[in-house]
């Protein structure tokens, strides 16, 4: 088991990278670009799998370390990216997505072979997969944002080149950052309303006041985001490109900080 | 190879010269009916598109080909036949198939990557076919033609991004919204330019549409036109080949749009700050002098809108003003914008032609190799040896059962006995070559090949 579980460690992120090169070969040749792709589901099942396999080996669900984190994080950006397709049947922003879910993985994967992690986070796992799930949510809406940003800026100036014709339309992409957002939001509330229960039962790791106090910020700055795009657009008519701007704004932000969180620990 | 093409086209006369040689329709199945009946070729086969007029035939015959389809075409036209042939051109052999496989390409088009030029072929071929002037040689060769065809745009850039302002319009629809069914388009201006770009959209189903027009009933005329799925006026160019749009760059692009009934009302000209609140697409294409899309009159009305809007100004002098294009969620393009958008789509379409003739050049390979292939020499040569090999092996196996002497003349004995059954096969196949038609002995060989299985014996050769 733990020769496999090595093993898939290294696997995993050769598999996110082949997914990032077929998808590149679809943006930059324009072929199959509305044909589904059976390698995200192969690629999902092979990480659920390598996930079952480490919990079991910890006796637990191994959410805890930063490590298996990012780990989840790539999994269900791979989850909400194939639902994506599935439904939009467009497959030309992927090669974005999948390059972004392989350093997920590749830094996860190094990080497992640092040391640090893994380990298992008991009941916390109510709190900390919405929470994935939600910075997965906002990475997809920030990746949406800024391709609509970077689509609109061209059609605007009437740019004809390399991006022209490659990229979704410009109200899919908008339509895809507003909806990631709303599952942000949904995630999110889920997320930051069972901290709060953990906390307030003495069950969050007690006494780790500043890591506490450093996701109560992420969680609020990245709960903000996802509100205000989501209501903004929907009671204030605000413009797809007020919500990208949000979106791409309070990622970064929420990168920073959780980044800088890291550095400091 | 008994293939040869005679032809005319685009790039040897202009269309009132090869309108005279036009086999289009009944005098196609006419002409090749008459060389069905006459036995002048052996199989023939007319490709008449409206830059083209192309006989591909197979035949021994020393017989002037070119003045015989030049005769039989005045017969039709009822006209003298021409005395200058200097416009037409005639390949043989493998440059007869390189032709047609570029032509399936469309690397001979008109507008290099249209996408009309694979159907006219297959077209021809099912005339060809239903006439029964196409025989072996022709099926493999137009099978291969199509493969080409198909090669060529599956595999290169070669047909993609659109050649037309009309298709370039539509394709930047595309690029703004996901579907335009649910859209409402405006229509600024009722006149030809106008239509055009109209009817391209209501291929990809546009939703609804709003014309509006100087004089109302004429914007009433044409949305009723548009709602009912009905055809305008055709001009005379259209009439004499209605394959060919009025732009032949239209041609470069997705065949005519089916027409079908959409939800289309007109206005006049004073309606037009309302309606753009509703529109999503706005295409001007008016005769007027003076801007007709103005800051003043429509900044207003485009602030109190909430989605995305794309205005087209194919007209000129140009219908909108510059100003409007720098408002939010507001994409202006006009002339110059589309002919750059054509022009590049053209240029990328260019830079694709050295992939497609690699296509072309393996192809025309291929198909000479199988056509030396299924030559009598060459098959008998590898029946000989299949024979042998049968021999040799049977030898080696019973050999050690007979005694030394007899042993010693198992060798002469085998070999004069498949000489015996190989003398009747190898005598047919070379009176097949002298005296049958090509088809007729590509056939039979092809037949003797996969009865011996020659080709698996030729591919461990190579």
């Amino acid at each position: 088991m733990d020769t496999l579980l090595a093993l898939a460690k290294w696997v995993l992120p050769l598999v996110y990278l082949a997914l990032a090169i077929d998808y590149g070969a679809t943006f930059i040749l324009r072929v199959r670009t509305h044909a589904r792709n059976p390698g995200v589901v192969v690629a999902i099942v092979l990480h659920a799998a390598v996930l079952i396999a480490r919990g079991v080996r910890l006796g637990g669900a191994p959410v805890d370390t930063v490590a298996e984190v990012l780990s989840l994080v790539a999994v269900s950006s791979a989850v909400v990216y194939w639902a994506i397709e599935s439904f939009t049947r467009d497959r030309r922003a992927g090669v974005f997505v999948f390059l972004l879910v392989f350093l997920c993985q590749y830094t996860a994967s190094l990080l497992l072979a640092a040391g640090r992690g893994p380990g298992h986070a008991g009941p916390g796992w109510l709190h900390i997969v919405p929470a994935c799930l939600a910075y997965t949510a906002m990475g997809f809406a920030a990746l949406y944002a800024g391709l609509y940003l970077l689509g609109q800026r061209n059609l605007k100036q009437h740019r004809v080149g390399l991006l022209f014709d490659r990229l979704p339309a410009l109200e899919r992409l908008g339509a895809m950052c507003w909806g990631a957002l709303l599952v942000g939001l949904v995630f999110m509330t889920v997320s930051i309303v069972t901290g709060a229960m953990m906390y307030s039962r003495g069950t969050a790791g007690g006494g780790i006041e500043a890591k506490v106090t450093a996701k109560i910020i992420i969680g609020s700055i990245a709960w903000l985001t996802c509100a205000a795009g989501v209501l903004g657009r929907r009671l204030a008519k605000w413009s797809l490109v007020r919500v990208a701007v949000v979106a791409v704004i309070g990622f970064v932000v929420v990168v920073a900080y959780l980044v800088t969180s890291i550095v400091m620990s | 190879m008994d293939l040869s093409v005679i032809g005319i086209n685009h790039h040897t006369a202009p269309v009132e010269v090869r309108e005279r040689f036009a086999l289009a329709g009944e005098p196609g199945e006419q002409f090749l009916r008459a060389v069905h009946r006459e036995s002048v070729f052996d199989e023939a086969l007319v490709l008449d598109t409206c830059n083209r007029t192309e006989v591909y035939f197979v035949s021994r015959s020393d017989r002037d080909a070119l003045e015989y389809i030049l005769s039989h075409v005045a017969r039709l036209k009822d006209a003298a036949p021409p005395t200058d042939t200097s416009v037409f051109y005639h390949h043989d052999g493998p440059a007869a198939a390189r032709h047609l496989f570029r032509v399936a390409g469309a690397l001979d088009s008109q507008i290099v990557g249209e996408h009309e030029v694979l159907g006219q072929v297959r077209a021809a071929y099912r005339q060809a076919v239903q006439a029964r002037t196409a025989g072996f040689l022709m099926n493999k060769l137009l099978h291969a033609a199509l493969r080409t065809g198909k090669r060529v745009r599956s595999e290169t850039d070669l047909g993609r991004g659109s050649a037309s302002v009309a298709q370039a319009a539509v394709d930047l629809a595309g690029q703004v919204f996901t579907d335009l069914a649910d859209k409402t388009v405006l229509l600024i201006g009722a006149g030809q330019t106008a239509e055009t770009a109209a009817r391209r959209l209501i291929a990809p189903g546009v939703g609804r549409m709003i014309v509006a027009n100087r004089t109302l009933e004429r914007a009433e005329r044409l949305a009723e036109a548009l709602a009912a799925g009905q055809g305008d006026d055709i001009d005379e160019d259209q009439a004499r080949c209605p394959a060919m749009p009025a732009d032949p760059r239209d041609q470069a692009d997705a065949p005519a749009p089916a027409r079908q009934a959409i939800r289309a009302r007109a206005i006049d000209l004073g309606g037009i700050g309302e309606a753009i609140v509703e529109a999503d697409l706005v295409i001007c294409s008016t005769g007027s002098p003076e801007p007709v899309l103005t800051m003043q009159s429509l900044a207003g009305p485009i602030r109190r809108r909430s989605g995305l809007l794309l205005i087209v100004d194919i007209a000129v002098p140009r219908d909108v003003e510059a100003e409007l294009g720098d408002l939010p969620n507001v994409f202006l393009y006009n002339m110059n914008d589309l002919d750059r958008v054509v022009a590049r789509n053209i240029e990328r379409r260019r830079e694709e032609i050295p992939r497609a003739e690699a296509i072309v050049d393996h192809e025309v390979e291929q198909f000479v190799t199988w056509y030396d292939s299924r030559q009598a020499a060459a098959t008998i040569a590898l029946l000989q040896r299949r024979f042998d090999m049968l021999r040799q092996a049977q030898i080696t196996r019973y050999g050690g059962k007979f005694a030394d002497g007899a042993r010693d003349q198992l060798d002469p004995f085998t070999k004069g006995l498949c000489s015996k059954m190989l003398h009747g096969p190898i005598v047919f196949l070379k009176a097949l070559a002298a005296e049958a038609s090509t088809g007729d002995q590509l056939a039979a060989v092809d037949t003797i090949r996969r009865m011996f299985d020659l080709d698996e014996l030729e591919e461990d050769d190579a």
